[in-house]
């Protein structure tokens, strides 16, 4: 049975995820006039990836990252794979951290931030034990009840758009791509590139058609043109600029007379967050994975209690924004690695296969 | 005649038990059986009448063919007492080492066939379930007319045995499924199976769970859609309600009966009841978190007039809901056991309290009786009381959720319990499968 609606229903939660908090302001930093071209970059490179990545794994039938990895040597795949299970360790950290912040910050300010954090570890963890499978259906059933509100939400949010703030469409800059090699683009990376490392971990049962997923990804271009744009059309470059998450704060300054709430943005940020739980149970559900297949004699619930564990006290070391900030440039090596060098590796073993499968009959 | 002996000392432990000689066309014969199961006069007459016809027929009277009842072979005590407390009468000639079983005239020990008790039908059929196995059995074949209906009949239980049928449409329900449900109970045969929660262990479900595996029904309707669906329905005796394999999340919003109506109406009937279930589980959260962690959420006039509301309230918000909701859970808990003929005292004594009384004491908000109100009316808009049950438990995991952590809670709390709901399987079958009706067979 094709399930490919539960891992798009997962694709695009973990980038809507992923999308609105930061990589707005990196957008919007990296460049003051013709953001469009940076976020058609990152799409084109993301899309380019993402479809190098799916044909390399759709050469391998039934097989994940490690089983394919594994059938070229096992040094090879410990070498390949031990760097993605540092880099989703790097990420889960950095998010748990970065998203306990935002959320005392906005929400509960009383709430002490390890208590916070508790709460997100142990969510995931639970998640996460409960399996692959059931974690892809939780994510259709999120995507059905909070997918909605999201929709209200980016509607409104063109609210106080002033479309005189599209202009002008284009500069020096932003035409020669000279900002593609600076700090803020390449953290902006952040949002195209964590999310899809997952379709390389699903397993044979849950079966989906590769054109399926591409296809799909159109679907995140107008959300990630929205994210920079709503924030521009509503305050300008200059203001925008000044903010650490510009989208939360165009959505804040929507007024709809007939809610009975006056905070919209606060029902869009925790729907975010949900789906960034999800990414993150996702995330330790691989991590998981890959510690299993290095050490086979750990029993899953070992795993993902011990891993929690770790994660929880490594999260509440870090003593304050500045070195969450450390951390995320540290982990764009990593990130760099994951998105570029698994896809092609994945990529260039298909095409050996195919080779040998033809030299072969 | 060992039998006829061990049959003597038996009646000397159970009155009950009845052994009468009587003549079958010259023949001396002692009948066996329960009094209180068998009409034993009828049973007699009848015997007589098919007595005379074999013996006009010249056939000889005990042999196999003659078709007075069915011989035991091998007849030993367990045997003759498993039929005996089926309900059959044995017969022992004592010329021959025989024993035969024959069916008798029953004594009528089940209701007729009535209106559903616990589901209420608007449009459609309205005869339901009763305790006794074969009728319900056959009103199911009225329902469902097809040559695909199988049935397989099952003993359970070895202290105290049940009599179960399988039911299922052959072509339509996934073999696997079915492999599945019979492996099970035909391994677990032994097993006694009094209650549900028996039946939940014998087919291997997990005991600490917040979803039954399997619905419940009291409408033929709803078992017979069931079948053609594909799914299997499993009649117990004595027990007036079918139980359908596997049960479904949708099964909560979609019942059969929807389809008696225009389809706008089925559609926005179904729509209703699933913003009944958010309701249900997410109003009482959603005040906790609004009145205690954010209140900045709301807009500032709706805001003053809670805290207005409970300006004068003494305890924090999750102590008075949790008060109130005790009180509810305690209405609905009573009113199930009460009589009939005082069931509106509780209503009214629990009107006073709930609506006037509670809050001009103020104990409580009256704002956070609306809530609860709407909470419980909400929690009856799914289908099926189990349903309303699994309903019921999920709204306190978001209740403190929210209590501690706000809107942020409530939210987390959702995803917690759709991950548990999407963890659910039943024999392989995900509980938020969308199961559609398929033709196996091609």
């Amino acid at each position: 049975m094709d399930k490919s609606s539960q891992v798009i229903a997962m694709y695009l939660l973990v980038h809507i995820g992923l999308i609105f908090f930061t990589y707005p302001a990196d957008v919007i930093a990296s460049l003051s006039v013709g953001h469009w071209s940076a976020i058609l970059l990152g799409f084109a490179c993301h899309f380019t990836l993402l479809g190098i990545y799916t044909k390399g794994l759709s050469r391998f039938a039934s097989q994940n990252l490690i089983d394919i990895f594994r059938g070229t040597g096992k040094a090879f795949a410990v070498v390949l794979l031990f760097p993605v299970m540092a880099y989703l360790f790097m990420t889960m950290v950095v998010t748990v951290r970065v998203y306990a912040e935002i959320i005392t910050v906005v929400f509960i300010g009383n709430t002490p931030i390890w208590s916070v954090m508790l709460l997100v570890v142990a969510v995931c963890a639970l998640i996460s034990s409960f399996g692959v499978e059931s974690l892809f259906r939780t994510g259709v059933l999120v995507a059905i009840l909070f997918l909605p509100l999201l929709l209200a939400v980016f509607i409104l949010s063109f609210q106080n758009a002033d479309w005189r703030y599209l202009l002008p469409l284009i500069d020096e800059r932003s035409a020669s791509f000279s900002y593609v090699f600076r700090r803020p683009y390449l953290l902006s990376q952040f949002a195209f590139a964590g999310g899809f490392v997952f379709l390389g971990f699903i397993p044979s049962y849950i079966p989906y058609e590769r054109r399926k997923v591409v296809r799909a990804s159109f679907l995140l271009l107008p959300l990630f043109l929205i994210s920079v744009y709503i924030p521009l059309l509503t305050f300008g470059e200059d203001t925008a600029a000044r903010f650490q998450f510009p989208f939360i704060m165009a959505v804040d300054t929507v007024d709809v007379s007939w809610l009975m709430f006056d905070r919209v943005t606060v029902f869009f940020m925790i729907s975010l967050i949900c789906f960034v739980l999800l990414y993150l149970s996702l995330a330790m559900w691989k991590t998981v994975l890959l510690l299993r297949s290095g050490i086979p004699l750990i029993r899953p619930v070992q795993a993902n209690a011990s891993l929690a564990a770790v994660l929880y006290i490594v999260c509440a070391l870090i003593p304050d924004w500045e070195s969450v900030e450390r951390l995320l440039g540290w982990n764009l090596f990593l990130l760099a690695y994951v998105t570029m060098v698994i896809p092609l590796v994945t990529f260039l073993l298909g095409l050996r296969r195919e080779r040998m499968g033809a030299a072969r009959p | 005649m060992d039998l006829l002996a061990f049959l003597k000392t038996r009646q000397e432990q159970d009155a009950d038990l009845f052994l009468h000689r009587m003549f079958v066309a010259d023949q001396s014969v002692v009948l066996a059986g329960f009094k209180s199961l068998i009409d034993l006069p009828q049973t007699m007459m009848l015997l007589q009448q098919q007595a005379r016809n074999t013996v006009a027929s010249e056939r000889p009277l005990f042999a196999l063919e003659s078709g007075i009842g069915t011989c035991i072979r091998d007849a030993d005590e367990r045997r003759v007492m498993e039929a005996i407390s089926e309900g059959d009468l044995i017969l022992l000639p004592e010329s021959v080492p025989l024993c035969i079983r024959i069916v008798p005239v029953n004594r009528t020990l089940t209701r007729a066939i009535e209106a559903p008790t616990t589901e209420s039908v608007l449009r459609g059929p309205i005869s339901a379930f009763n305790e006794d196995l074969d009728t319900n059995l056959g009103i199911l074949k009225k329902l469902v007319v097809s040559p695909r209906l199988r049935t397989r009949s099952f003993w359970m239980g070895s202290d105290v045995r049940r009599h179960a049928v399988l039911v299922y449409m052959e072509g339509r329900i996934d073999p696997a499924l079915l492999t599945a449900i019979t492996q099970k109970i035909e391994s677990n045969q032994e097993t006694d199976v009094p209650d549900l929660m028996a039946l939940t262990r014998l087919l291997g479900f997990p005991k600490w769970t917040l979803v039954t595996r399997y619905n419940t029904t009291e409408l033929p309707q709803n078992a017979a859609s069931a079948l053609s669906k594909g799914k299997a329905v499993l009649l117990l005796d004595r027990f007036p309600f079918a139980i359908v394999l596997p049960s479904l999340l949708l099964d909560m919003f979609f019942a059969d009966n929807d389809m008696n109506f225009p389809l706008f109406y089925a559609v926005s009937f179904r729509f209703l009841r699933m913003v009944g279930v958010l309701t249900n589980v997410l109003l009482p959260g959603l005040y906790v978190a609004l009145v205690s962690v954010n209140p900045e959420v709301l807009r500032i006039e709706i805001a003053l007039s809670i805290a207005g509301s409970r300006s004068e309230v003494p305890y924090p918000a999750l102590v008075e809901t949790l008060l109130l909701l005790l009180i509810l859970e305690l209405t609905l808990e009573a009113s199930i056991r009460l009589p009939k003929t005082i069931g509106p005292t509780i209503t009214m004594v629990g009107g006073i309290i709930l609506g006037q009384a509670v809050v001009e004491a103020k104990l409580v908000s009256n704002i956070l009786i609306i809530i609860l109100a709407a909470t419980t009316i909400a929690n009856f808009a799914v289908i099926g009381f189990h349903n309303a049950t699994t309903v019921r438990l999920g709204k306190y995991l978001i209740l403190f959720l929210s209590a501690v952590y706000g809107l942020m809670g409530l939210f987390v709390g959702t995803v917690v319990l759709c991950a548990y709901i999407a963890k659910v399987s039943t024999f392989g079958i995900p509980y938020v499968y969308r199961w559609r009706a398929r033709d196996r067979n091609g």
